[in-house]
């Protein structure tokens, strides 16, 4: 059975839930391509650049983390079987302080402002520990921990280890005094950020969303059992060998030992996954698949040039090379999964309450528009274009800022603009045609 | 209906759209690639019982009549009520 428990729409929170982060998600990417073309090569100095800084954490957390958030609070009771107590309570109260926070966080990088860092330590603390607590009470509460829910309860830990992390470093940046240790943990707070948050969850949902959307043979049984335990476990190694590497106490070598086997157990999954694709029961194009390749193919790109990095010292102290190596993975793994993902679930979730609804009050006289209805294949199509140019364009951007870091911030502002369009259209359709069902229909009114 | 090669919601689209055609003493009998857990909800809305036979050798099949027909329920193959 897929589903370990049973399933009910009286578990799953309102739509109101995950539309908030899911809508919201695209507009902080928006703000990111504005912000690179707004600063152009500027903003490509180097990866400790304000600009950098403040582009990657709105796409980090005000992108990616808001649409695993509306995502896992929608998918904990299709997935694990279990739910999230006081969902629109935690929904809403994670959403406002992760927004404030993000935004918060990128001001305080641009403007190098004390105060707004120590703000968004406190708004993105409050936005955490309020989600890793509900998200850790209903995983705990699972009672069939199958491997998704065993990469989800990985992710939500590695998610918290992050956020203390991340917070230790923008009170810091806050002028916080005491807290210049935290600056030697950077690397740890993007590791376990990337690799665990983003990768660990990515890993998780893969196993149930390729087989049910893409009609793919099922991951083997021994991958999905061990494959996001012994990556958490080789992250955790790995910090404390870059800990005690950074101490002089143990060579170099054994930190990146250990996260090259993690890189290795990374190209195993893309292997796999692209191996299972080719196996689809129905090999018709489509933009879910499409995001999915892409993903894939980010994916490989950056544990080749992380491994490359390793291989010649020369290579990784190109001053393009963290630029590359961090795009790689953010913006050509991370993202494209998640946007995959975003194109399926908004349709799905109106659609789905909408048929609900319909079916309910017996009004078969109000069509509920169907998936591409909601949200048409051409705007898939060209959101996906524009963001591959866009990433095309980003990739060139090193090598020639004055040329092509303008045009990369305004192709991908572009291509996140269209998504959110894409996506509140069909959110707007799915308000008008959920009043339409509320009305009492025509010649049954107050006065008839 | 073979509905074992579509993406989801098209097995649950066109499960929904064939609803209306059951006539009283028809069964609706699907074939699909995984279990429609989300249908239940639906078919129970819209006034439908199911039997889900899992151990097939061609995937999922569905069987789905409206609720208190006993004549479908007695056409039913052996054992599917």
């Amino acid at each position: 059975m897929l589903f370990p428990g049973n399933l009910s729409l009286d578990q799953a929170p309102p739509i109101s839930v995950p539309f908030r982060f899911l809508l919201s998600a695209p507009l902080f990417g928006v703000l990111a391509g504005l912000l690179l073309t707004l600063q152009g090569p500027a903003l490509l100095t180097g990866r400790w650049s304000p600009g950098v800084l403040a582009f990657t954490h709105l796409i980090t957390l005000g992108l990616v983390t808001q649409a695993m958030c509306g995502a896992l609070l929608q998918m904990l009771p299709v997935l694990a079987g279990t739910r999230v107590f006081g969902a629109v309570t935690v929904g809403r109260t994670t959403h406002l302080l992760l927004s404030g926070g993000t935004l918060a966080l990128a001001i305080g990088f641009l403007a190098d402002g004390g105060s707004w860092s120590l703000a968004a330590a406190v708004l993105l603390g409050g936005a955490f520990l309020v989600f890793v607590g509900a998200l850790g009470w209903g995983l705990s509460r699972a009672d069939n921990p199958n491997p998704t829910v065993a990469a989800m309860r990985l992710a939500v830990t590695a998610l918290a280890v992050t956020a203390i992390l991340g917070i230790g470093l923008a009170l810091f940046w806050g002028g916080v005094p005491g807290l210049l240790f935290m600056r030697s943990l950077t690397d740890v707070h993007l590791a376990w950020g990337l690799l665990g948050w983003v990768g660990l969850l990515v890993l998780g949902v893969a196993y149930q969303a390729l087989p049910m959307f893409q009609l793919t043979p099922e991951y083997p049984l021994r991958l999905r059992r061990h494959l996001t335990a012994a990556l958490f476990a080789l992250l955790l190694l790995w910090s404390v060998l870059h800990w005690l590497a950074a101490a002089e106490r143990i060579p170099p070598a054994w930190p990146v030992s250990a996260a090259a086997t993690a890189g290795a157990a990374l190209l195993l999954f893309a292997a796999f996954t692209v191996r299972l694709q080719k196996r689809r029961r129905r090999p018709l194009p489509d933009a879910g698949l499409a995001w999915w390749r892409l993903g894939l193919a980010g994916l490989g790109t950056a544990v080749t040039l992380w491994l490359a990095g390793r291989a010649w010292p020369g290579f990784a102290a190109h001053p393009a090379y963290p630029l590359w190596l961090g795009g790689s993975y953010l913006l050509g793994f991370a993202v494209p999964i998640l946007n995959g993902m975003m194109i399926k679930i908004v349709p799905f979730l109106a659609w789905f309450h909408l048929q609900n609804r319909q079916l309910a009050l017996g009004r078969a006289d109000v069509a509920v528009p169907n998936l591409r209805e909601l949200l048409p294949e051409r705007t898939t199509r060209w959101q996906l274009r524009i963001y591959v140019a866009g990433l095309g364009l980003l990739a060139l951007a090193p090598l020639w800022p004055a040329l092509a870091s303008r045009p990369a911030g305004l192709a991908l502002a572009a291509s996140w603009g269209l998504l959110g369009f894409g996506l509140g259209q069909a959110a707007r359709r799915y308000r008008s045609v959920n009043r339409a069902l509320l009305l009492a229909p025509a010649g049954e009114g107050p006065g008839a | 209906m073979d509905l074992s090669e579509l993406m989801p919601p098209e097995p649950l689209e066109r499960i929904l759209g064939e609803l209306p055609g059951v006539r009283p003493g028809d069964f609706l009998h699907v074939r699909l690639h995984r279990e429609p857990l989300l249908a239940y909800p639906l078919l129970e809305q819209a006034g439908f019982r199911w039997h889900t036979d899992t151990g097939g050798t061609h995937g999922i099949e569905v069987y789905i009549w409206r609720d208190g027909d006993r004549l479908a329920e007695d056409a039913m193959p052996a054992g599917r009520t």
